[in-house]
């Protein structure tokens, strides 16, 4: 494993990676990881401080798998659409109530010509490492403006003048790639609730991991668990689904503006797989009804 | 609370048909920032920014306090911002709007997250003294682009600041006045500066630094800052109309060439300052270094 | 030394006035008449809502006291019942103070009571608030080593004045009558009589008149009150807004 042979052959992997990365669209196929790691491919050209040399992340992953992907759609009765997704262990329960007549319909409510999209994010006490009670801090709050503004442009809000579409989620369970487990299961439960959008947005993280920090060779990670994004700078980008458009990019790390093409481009292909995963959900929920 | 007028629709369709012949409202180029005056005040630690109309008042000032015991090591620092009516009257003290969220979140993660204070030189004795930094950012004047402004004028104001000499016995930690010992610089690792972006005509046309018209016509801004090196502090593009990913790296090269000129222009403004305080030429006497 | 100030610095507030006086920087706008929350409107007169901001840190209790003194003396001052219905808003920004000013012994609330009040008379001058008088105050200290009243003092003298016994602020209003009082400390009711006197003498004394306490000699220029600066800025305010006029 260590010897220099290896080595070699991880730069010659390196190279071809980095061929694939300029190119995207050329990316493996789609695959549903089912989170088994895979020791029989030795390909993985990692090595940082979080990647052991078997190549491997933490989880067992390889560089562009995903984690395990599970989605519900309309688990709640109660509710105009709802769902449930699981991205790894992060696990996220969304609720839609709406298009309905605002709470202060006529001084905080939306513009006279479309609806407005309001967000309420809430953490379970359970949710992370450390039983702890949050209350809605700046991150919170940034995490509702994003969705809600990431909404108002995709959905067709002016069909419903006057009203308030209400997305509350509930986190159950936190393992990075917060904000993209949001943004996925926000766009289920508002296809149950069936309101009408131009496409679903998708999101997911990738990162960029290096062993220098102006190392010119730095490899791309796609979508990550909560050890990863405290380790490594990422970024969560959303898109919607088909095209390459990038409707959410957020990157709250310190990193080299060379590297945000890579992290990009494996950003928008976990996105297209997310977005095929989510529709086989949806269709699959679809077919009770044919 | 008054509501914030909204823009009419006769402006917002004169906006948008300007800009598709080329044109901004105020004549600037697509990627022009609006005329950026910097001054400081009499004290060290004080920055006005005038960025168009828009104006910002930071003040930092220092504190002596004992450090958050998870953190034995590292001094505070935090940045403040909380809009008044002064700038707009739609700003109501004590309720934050969303804009107000997101410029503290933005400053927050381009500044602080971003290590730009080293905050380790800020502690006095592990685990008992250290000195409280706080940036209080005043909205004096509110004509769009308050992100860009809040950020150079937060930078300035901390490269101008001096804090007070200490002398450290053993336990006990004497804080010298001005009078007694020249105070010191902070020790700024990097100098990251925001530069937003508003884009038009679903994503086909980009505007550096709206002025507020502007704003309330965009599809959708987008956030970056970076130091002048190039290194990416954070990106931020809540939504909005989607974008191609390309013109998004196309954006990196034209913020940092924004950030090196607002770099060089905070240089030189810092230089000028300088100068003025040493009138007589007194510090370069009493410097201990020579021309060998 | 008077105070100098700049009416209508700033684009969006609809009046607004910087204000430097005795090491303090102070920068004032207002807004107004505008639409009022319906809980505070008033059926007959304007609301009016003052907010002071401390150049360091967010409002304390003590930010809240100082704009409920402002609010009372600022009440009877503008002409609510013109504008019913209605808000004004104002907003105060200290954005410099003395450096000596937490120990100069007297209450940092009532040393930069008098300078708010001016900026925030200024502003409403700026923003064409009706008004039924304008408005001059000053401080005035009595230390406990004479009993000579300093007037206006700055935070220098006042560092050299210590231990003060009481301080007092007066303000007056444009036909000179007692607007509105606030001291703090020990005195007699002769002494607080003194004090009076010496501050109305700096605040409107007519011009010409005879008489030079100490209180003017440090004030600095002889022979103009505040009263007489105040009425200059506003002459300087109608010269330039009737330029158009008086140009040839």
């Amino acid at each position: 494993m260590t010897t220099a042979g290896k080595i070699v052959n991880n730069e010659i992997h390196l190279q071809s990676i980095h061929h694939q990365q300029t190119q995207p669209h050329q990316l493996h196929p789609p695959e549903h990881s089912d989170g088994e790691p895979e020791t029989k491919k030795q390909e993985m050209p990692l090595d940082t401080s979080t990647y052991s040399l078997a190549l491997l992340r933490l989880d067992g992953r390889r560089w562009n798998e995903l984690r395990r992907i599970h989605a519900q759609i309309n688990t709640q009765a109660a509710a105009d659409g709802s769902s449930y997704l699981e991205m790894g262990n992060t696990k996220v329960l969304c609720t839609v109530t709406g298009p309905a007549e605002g709470r202060q319909a006529g001084q905080r409510g939306a513009k006279d010509n479309e609806a407005k999209v309001e967000v309420e994010i809430g953490f379970a006490g359970f949710s992370g490492l450390e039983r702890r009670k949050r209350k809605s801090d700046k991150r919170t709050l940034e995490m509702q403006h994003t969705l809600s503004t990431a909404y108002s442009s995709l959905l067709l809000t002016h069909l419903y003048p006057h009203s308030t579409i209400t997305l509350t989620l509930h986190i159950l369970s936190q393992d990075g790639s917060m904000l993209a487990a949001c943004i996925n299961a926000s766009t289920l439960a508002l296809i149950d609730a069936g309101i009408p959008m131009s496409d679903y947005l998708v999101a997911c993280t990738a990162a960029s991991s290096a062993t220098t920090s102006d190392s010119d060779n730095s490899d791309p990670l796609l979508d990550l668990n909560n050890l990863e994004e405290q380790e490594l700078p990422f970024l969560t980008v959303g898109t919607l689904g088909r095209s390459d458009k990038v409707s959410v990019l957020i990157c709250e790390s310190r990193v080299r503006m060379e590297r945000m093409e890579s992290m990009l481009a494996v950003g928008i292909d976990g996105c297209k797989r997310m977005r095929e995963i989510l529709d086989g959900v949806v269709k699959e929920y679809g077919k009770r009804f044919s | 609370m008054p509501r914030e007028v909204e823009i009419s629709i006769i402006e917002r369709e004169f906006i948008q048909n300007a800009l598709q012949e080329g044109i901004r409202r105020d004549g600037r180029e697509f990627d022009a920032f609006r005329p950026l005056e910097l001054n400081f005040g009499d004290e060290y630690g004080v920055a006005d920014v005038q960025l168009g109309k828009t104006r910002v008042i930071v003040r930092i000032s220092v504190d002596v306090v004992a450090p958050p015991p998870e953190r034995k090591f590292d001094g505070v620092f935090q940045i403040v911002t909380e809009f008044s009516p002064m700038a707009s009257p739609a700003f109501e003290v004590g309720r934050p709007t969303d804009a107000e969220v997101i410029l503290s979140r933005v400053l927050e993660k381009a500044i602080r997250r971003s290590n730009a204070l080293d905050t380790e030189s800020l502690c006095i004795i592990a685990g008992l003294k250290c000195f409280a930094l706080r940036a209080d950012v005043h909205i004096v004047d509110h004509d769009g682009g308050l992100i860009d402004a809040s950020c150079i004028a937060v930078m300035a104001a901390l490269q101008h600041f001096r804090r007070p000499d200490v002398i450290v016995e053993g336990e006990k930690a004497t804080v010298l006045s001005t009078r007694e010992r020249d105070p010191i610089p902070l020790s700024i690792l990097h100098q990251p500066l925001s530069v937003t972006f508003s884009y038009y005509e679903e994503g086909n046309l980009f505007l550096v630094d709206a002025d507020l018209a502007e704003e309330q016509v965009r599809q959708g801004e987008i956030i970056i800052t970076m130091n002048r090196h190039g290194e990416i502090c954070q990106v931020n593009k809540y939504g909005g109309a989607p974008v191609e990913p390309l013109d998004l790296l196309n954006l990196n090269n034209v913020a940092l060439q924004k950030v090196k000129d607002i770099s060089k222009f905070i240089q030189q403004k810092l230089d000028e300052d300088a100068k003025k305080r040493d009138a007589g030429g007194l510090m370069a006497e009493l410097s201990a270094e020579n021309a060998r | 030394m008077h105070p100098t100030t700049q009416l209508s610095p700033l684009h969006r507030a609809d009046g607004s006035a910087t204000y430097t006086s005795n090491g303090y920087t102070i920068i004032g706008a207002v807004n107004g008449p505008i639409e009022v929350q319906r809980r505070d409107e008033l059926p007959t007169e304007a609301t009016l809502e003052v907010n002071v901001r401390p150049a360091v840190g967010v409002g304390s209790p003590r930010e809240r006291h100082l704009e409920t003194l402002l609010h009372g003396a600022l009440r009877s001052v503008v002409l609510t019942e013109s504008l019913p219905r209605s808000l004004v808003q104002i907003t105060l920004q200290v954005s410099g103070m003395p450096s000596e000013e937490g120990d100069c012994g007297v209450s940092s609330s009532l040393s930069i009571l008098p300078h708010l009040l001016h900026t925030a008379l200024l502003a409403l001058l700026s923003a064409s608030i009706p008004l039924s008088t304008i408005l001059t105050a000053a401080l005035v200290v009595i230390p406990s080593s004479s009993s000579t009243p300093l007037v206006s003092p700055t935070a220098n003298q006042l560092l050299r004045a210590k231990p003060i016994r009481s301080a007092h602020v007066f303000a007056f209003s444009g036909d000179g009558s007692l607007l509105m009082n606030e001291s703090d400390g020990v005195f007699s009711l002769q002494e607080w009589d003194e004090a009076v006197e010496a501050t109305e003498e700096v605040c409107c004394k007519e011009e010409g008149g005879v008489g030079l306490s100490e209180g003017m000699e440090v004030d600095g220029r002889e022979g103009g009150s505040l009263d007489t600066w105040l009425r200059e800025v506003v002459r300087g305010k109608v010269n330039w807004e009737m330029r158009w006029k008086t140009a040839r």
